[in-house]
């Protein structure tokens, strides 16, 4: 699966519900395919993707969930125990693992030398390891009642959508647009 | 455990005036007080173990309009910066920061100075605004500062850093 198919998916199955995106590529795809003001993409800051969105799902009543990468997880791999001492229930983190830094030349991941998905397990987070658009969604409507935060860990292709430009939103304006939405 | 003295409670005095519903921290032992008595007092907290992470975690929760505090050590600024710039000050996140300062009078770690010392500034080039609360300051100024000082990150959508003195070791009986 193409890191843009997952995309389309992971939006359309959390649909007004607010969704962190990490930075670089992943935020830009989106972008390329839907833009909403619920949708709150980090456009760089890497390694913050899931505390952001762990501190969103503590401070809002539903659910929350967080696009990551394999590299910008493991640039910020201290959240990992933070999730699981304050696990909120209504956070749901998808990292989508390419096993490459896909928006820095490419550069190699340390997801391919280690099992990231076993060390959430190892921390006893609830982990989901899947390589379809079918079983992640599968996944993530699974734990719409779930009594713990989730972790879905998905293998996707190498490499980014070519010819998809720059997003140069202004990210006051996203933060702005993004407050409103929860607020309702 | 430590307890807070006189002007460290008035800081937790002051959050509370301001209405604090929650706080994000790193450990720390000259901030241990504050913390103590804030999660005493009922407010909820977070731990992260890095300040880039609580940051994050701040911010998040700012963004949901939830009345958020971090309490770190000035120390720890230097893993913070690209999390406060990129997103705190980026996104219009408004939310205070409490720093104890280290490296000052009293100090026993030889060279937590080289960080501490040049945080004031680091943060200055970012543009994030830096008040101070020194133990010269009365405790009235320590409570009335720390609910004006919180205000004012809300109403202006970003971070503000409140670098307070804690009281080193030998200097513990200032009231």
């Amino acid at each position: 699966m193409k890191r843009i198919d997952a995309l389309k998916v992971l939006d359309e199955v959390f649909g007004s519900d607010p969704l962190v995106i990490t930075c670089g590529a992943t935020a830009r795809e989106m972008a390329s395919l839907s833009r909403k003001k619920t949708h709150l993409p980090l456009l760089d800051s890497m390694g913050l993707t899931t505390p952001v969105g762990l501190g969103i799902a503590l401070g809002h009543s539903g659910r929350v969930g967080v696009i990551d990468g394999d590299g910008s997880l493991l640039m910020g791999f201290s959240i990992l125990p933070t999730l699981k001492a304050y696990a909120p229930k209504n956070l749901i983190v998808v990292v989508l693992d390419n096993g490459q830094h896909a928006s820095a030349d490419g550069m190699f991941s340390q997801a391919n030398v280690v099992d990231i998905a076993g060390a959430a397990k190892g921390l006893g987070l609830w982990v989901a390891e899947c390589d379809s658009a079918e079983a992640m969604k599968s996944h993530i409507e699974s734990r719409n009642n779930a009594d713990a935060v989730s972790l879905i860990f998905v293998k996707i292709e190498t490499g980014n959508t070519p010819n998809i430009p720059f997003y140069l939103a202004d990210p006051a304006k996203l933060g702005a647009d993004f407050k409103e939405a929860l607020a309702g | 455990m430590k307890e807070a003295n006189s002007r460290l409670s008035a800081l937790v005095d002051g959050l509370t005036d301001w209405g604090i519903e929650q706080f994000v921290y790193v450990p720390s032992s000259h901030a241990a007080p504050v913390i103590r008595k804030l999660e005493a007092n009922g407010v909820k907290s977070v731990m992260a173990n890095r300040e880039e992470e609580a940051v994050g975690i701040a911010g998040g929760l700012a963004l949901t309009g939830v009345k958020v505090a971090m309490v770190m050590q000035d120390n720890g600024f230097g893993n913070a910066l690209t999390a406060l710039a990129t997103f705190a000050q980026s996104y219009h996140t408004g939310f205070p920061i409490f720093a104890n300062t280290r490296g000052g009078l009293g100090e026993y770690n030889a060279m937590i100075h080289s960080i501490s010392e040049s945080s004031p500034e680091l943060l200055k080039k970012l543009g994030i605004r830096v008040e101070n609360l020194g133990i010269s300051d009365s405790v009235e100024v320590w409570r009335s500062s720390t609910e004006a000082v919180s205000k004012l990150a809300v109403i202006q959508r970003r971070p503000i850093v409140t670098l307070f003195e804690s009281l080193h070791p030998g200097m513990e009986t200032i009231k």
